[in-house]
């Protein structure tokens, strides 16, 4: 069905292997690699099994990086997760310490999120004209501030029934049970985002909501529903946080906005939104998480690793600045 | 002889002249050899098809662009910019479409802006918005200096760039597509100011699609075709089609391929539609087969109208029927599964996703009919992209090509082809379609719409433009301030009785 000038357009896709091999994602697997590797050379104890067991503290992080790699990808951004895993954590041991079967224990967890990520995506969603910065900055503050009213005056509760909450920390080998959860949870959010007219619409969204819209996509309901999913996330993520520490307190989940943007950020997805794959967030968080195991066991203090994962941050968001640059000079050379 | 005494008398008068110009980027000769000669107190337009290589050369002049070749004299002096400061300081001045304010600032603080007037080393607000004052006031401009440039209109916001033009001294005004974001009345004002401006003794360079504009205005235009000079004429001595000819370097028979369609049953009908400040009252209908006009100024409802049916926006009350049936528009899906299509007026804003491949953006509202359960079919999707991109003659490479890379008149055929890609389509609007298209493209999407009739699809155009209300359309409906003030069949319409029913 040619035109009339008898043009053709060719719909060969072409080079998708140097592609992929020059992609962000796979100097994502590159840098993972490096890092298994540096914490071999520096750590003694840096084995399989060692890491496995050092992991499940900081497995739970990656379930909001999924989600919140979902709210870039729509160019909006949510900076109350971490406030809303203090609220589960809370009320999920209060409801605990009530006595309550830990079948409802584990649904109030993800039911509270749950209703924190709905009342985001519905301030978003119905007034369009507010950032999602400043929307979840104020919920960030309600979410903890009724956290904190609910523990009272100490600040902190423990979970009396803490065999059932064991079921989520057991082993199966050396492999902790969390690791495979993220496996699965990954692969979801992964395929739905890459294979899926849902995960297309999220990009076109964050491409250009306006043209989005009148391509007949519900962007409101779209945003509000990648909101609800985020905040159920950070309810999964106080479960497995709990399963680990067996209780909350005010400082619960605090940074964990930031950490998990810094993933995604660092996995190659931008904040401006319509740009990156979950994939690249994925691998990033296990850089970063095997980092952080490898420099715990040689004894770094706390705060210098920190400083060193911000200092990766900076670097990645530099190096696509630096190629361009590099790319201007270079054309500016061959005119001179 | 006569002629040679006569260019001879009129060599004084050259303020500006480029000789043997080439600009080659990497891949590319933008411009070859071209040439352009500017009298003093001249409006000299400057045509050409998208591509044709204009901006390039307004990138010369203004010393944004260093040429490989050629010479630029000023005032018979050969001259070297090598910075778009050197251009300014020597009195050349580029008005864009899209004016590159600072939408927070003040008038006065954009008029000034990189160029302040100082007391000491603060800056002298008295003498600026003094300064600014009466630049506006030479301008005949109604808006007060202290006000922030983005509450101004596109028009208002130009003629602060005129200004600022001016108050840099400058000799001549490069004005590119000025009228193409401005309404009738907008377009009126600024040909006052580009009068003015030549009686002041400035020179004026004047880019654009409309033929209007060109008579209205210069005296001479300049035509480039595919980065080459073409050749300058005097606007009263070409004809329209000569003039097409050579911008688009073949004869274009019949701009309007109207077909003769019989017009069949009713498509659509809208009855009663009102939103609260934008329509009132707004019924019209189109039948199977039939090119329906919707004109009128720009902001009289026409595309708030559509908009409400096609479920953009909700309408406070009205009816749509399609095919007799009513519908329950609520949202942009509802109308689009019921057949109704709008290609929007924006198409870098709201037609297109910019970034992303052709393909993709002509499968975006279909995907989910190709996908597998919720899965995307790539395969099949990259198929159909194909298939539509080459039957409206897209001229691109592949279907992977950004949209943002292609030229105004294809970027439309990519929305043109995502609308067709929608097999239910029976009614579709377009609005503005040809807007900052050229005049060859324009052609070819006139013929794309004559076929859509002949289909027996339902059109909706939605146009400022006359030739083109006059040429395509079976029907015409006027809008004036949110009310249809009439409607004229295609052979009693003429441009005096639209215009009556526009303005009312």
């Amino acid at each position: 069905m040619a035109g009339k000038s008898g043009r053709t357009i060719s719909a060969e896709p072409r080079g998708t292997v140097k592609k992929l091999l020059f992609s962000w994602e796979s100097a994502m697997v590159l840098v993972f690699l490096g890092v298994i590797l540096l914490g071999n050379v520096i750590s003694p104890y840096y084995t399989l099994k060692n890491v496995f067991r050092e992991m499940p503290k900081y497995l739970s992080e990656i379930f909001i990086m999924l989600a919140m790699g979902y709210i870039l990808v729509l160019g909006d951004i949510d900076i109350s997760v971490g406030s809303i895993v203090c609220l589960s954590a809370t009320l999920a041991c209060i409801a605990d310490n009530a006595g309550l079967p830990f079948v409802l224990v584990v649904l109030i967890c993800i039911l509270t999120g749950l209703a924190c990520g709905c009342l985001n995506g519905f301030i978003a969603s119905h007034f369009t004209e507010l950032p999602t910065m400043i929307i979840t900055l104020g919920t960030q503050i309600i979410f903890r501030g009724i956290a904190e009213v609910s523990l009272g005056p100490g600040g902190s509760i423990s979970l009396q029934n803490k065999d059932a909450i064991k079921l989520l920390s057991r082993k199966i080998g050396i492999i902790p049970v969390s690791f495979f959860v993220v496996l699965v949870f990954a692969l979801i959010f992964i395929v739905v985002l890459g294979r899926t007219t849902f995960g297309r619409k999220l990009y076109a969204i964050g491409s250009n909501s306006t043209a989005a819209k009148y391509a007949g996509i519900d962007v409101q309901k779209i945003r509000w529903i990648v909101f609800t999913v985020a905040g159920t996330m950070a309810g999964v993520c106080a479960l497995f946080f709990l399963a680990s520490t067996y209780g909350a307190s005010t400082t619960t989940g605090q940074g964990f906005e930031m950490e998990v943007i810094a993933m995604c950020v660092f996995g190659g997805i931008a904040t401006t939104g319509g740009k990156g794959k979950l994939i690249g967030g994925f691998f990033a968080a296990f850089i970063i998480v095997c980092l952080r195991i490898a420099l715990g066991q040689i004894n770094m203090n706390t705060q210098l690793i920190l400083v060193i994962i911000g200092a990766m941050l900076i670097v990645s968001v530099l190096i696509p600045a630096i190629g361009n640059a590099l790319r201007l000079a270079r054309k500016k050379a061959e005119k001179a | 002889m006569s002629d040679i005494e006569a260019s001879a008398a009129q060599q004084e008068d050259i303020i500006l002249e480029l000789r043997g110009i080439t600009k080659i980027f990497p891949g590319v000769k933008a411009l070859n050899n071209v040439h352009f000669q500017l009298r003093r107190g001249e409006v000299h337009a400057l045509m050409g098809e998208n591509g044709a290589g204009k901006s390039t050369f307004i990138k010369v002049i203004t010393g944004v662009h260093e040429p490989e070749e050629g010479q630029i004299f000023l005032n018979g002096q050969e001259v070297h910019f090598r910075n778009p400061k050197d251009a300014s300081a020597m009195g050349i001045a580029a008005v864009y479409q899209h004016p590159t304010s600072y939408a927070q600032l003040s008038v006065t603080e954009n008029i000034f802006m990189g160029h302040e007037i100082m007391k000491g080393r603060m800056i002298d607000w008295a003498a600026m918005n003094k300064e600014a004052q009466a630049l506006l006031e030479r301008l005949n401009a109604n808006f007060r200096v202290t006000e922030e440039m983005g509450a101004l209109s596109v028009a208002q916001q130009q003629m602060v760039e005129i200004a600022k033009a001016l108050s840099t001294g400058a000799k001549i005004v490069i004005l590119d597509e000025p009228t193409a974001a401005l309404t009738a009345n907008e377009s009126k004002e600024l040909y006052r100011i580009v009068d003015q401006l030549r009686d002041e003794g400035v020179s004026v360079i004047f880019i654009s699609h409309r033929m209007e504009d060109m008579y209205r205005l210069a005296t001479r235009v300049t035509v480039f075709r595919d980065s080459q000079y073409i050749g300058t004429y005097d606007v009263d001595k070409i004809t329209t089609a000569d003039l097409i000819k050579a911008m688009v370097g073949r004869e274009i028979s019949d701009m309007y391929p109207k077909p003769e369609v019989a017009i069949g049953g009713e498509l659509l009908r809208i009855e009663n539609f009102s939103r609260q400040g934008f329509f009132k009252d707004v019924s019209l209908n189109v039948h199977a087969g039939e090119i329906v006009g919707l004109t009128g100024l720009v902001g009289a409802g026409r595309t708030e109208t559509m908009e409400a049916v096609c479920g953009i926006t909700k309408p406070d009350s009205g009816k749509v029927y399609l095919e007799g049936r009513e519908l329950s528009i609520r949202k942009p899906k509802d109308a689009m599964k019921a057949g109704i299509i709008l290609l929007p007026e924006d198409r870098q804003r709201q037609g297109l996703i910019l970034k992303w491949g052709l393909g993709r953006n002509v499968t975006l509202p279909i995907q989910e009919e190709m996908a597998n359960s919720v899965f995307n079919n790539e395969k099949k999707e990259r198929q159909v992209a194909r298939e539509y991109l080459e039957s409206v003659d897209t001229k691109a490479v592949t279907i992977f090509d950004a949209a943002s890379s292609l030229s105004g008149g294809n970027q439309q055929k990519v929305v043109v082809a995502k609308a067709l890609a929608q097999k239910n389509m029976k009614v579709v609007i377009m609005d503005e379609p040809t807007k900052g298209v050229d005049v060859g493209a324009k052609a070819e999407i006139y013929a794309i719409m004559g076929d859509l009739a002949k289909q027996g699809y339902g059109i909706i155009l939605i146009s400022s433009e006359m030739p083109e209300i006059l040429g395509m359309s079976d029907r015409i409906y006027a809008m004036c301030k949110g009310r249809i003030t009439g409607c004229l069949d295609r052979s009693e319409a003429t441009q005096e009785k639209i215009l009556e029913l526009s303005m009312e």
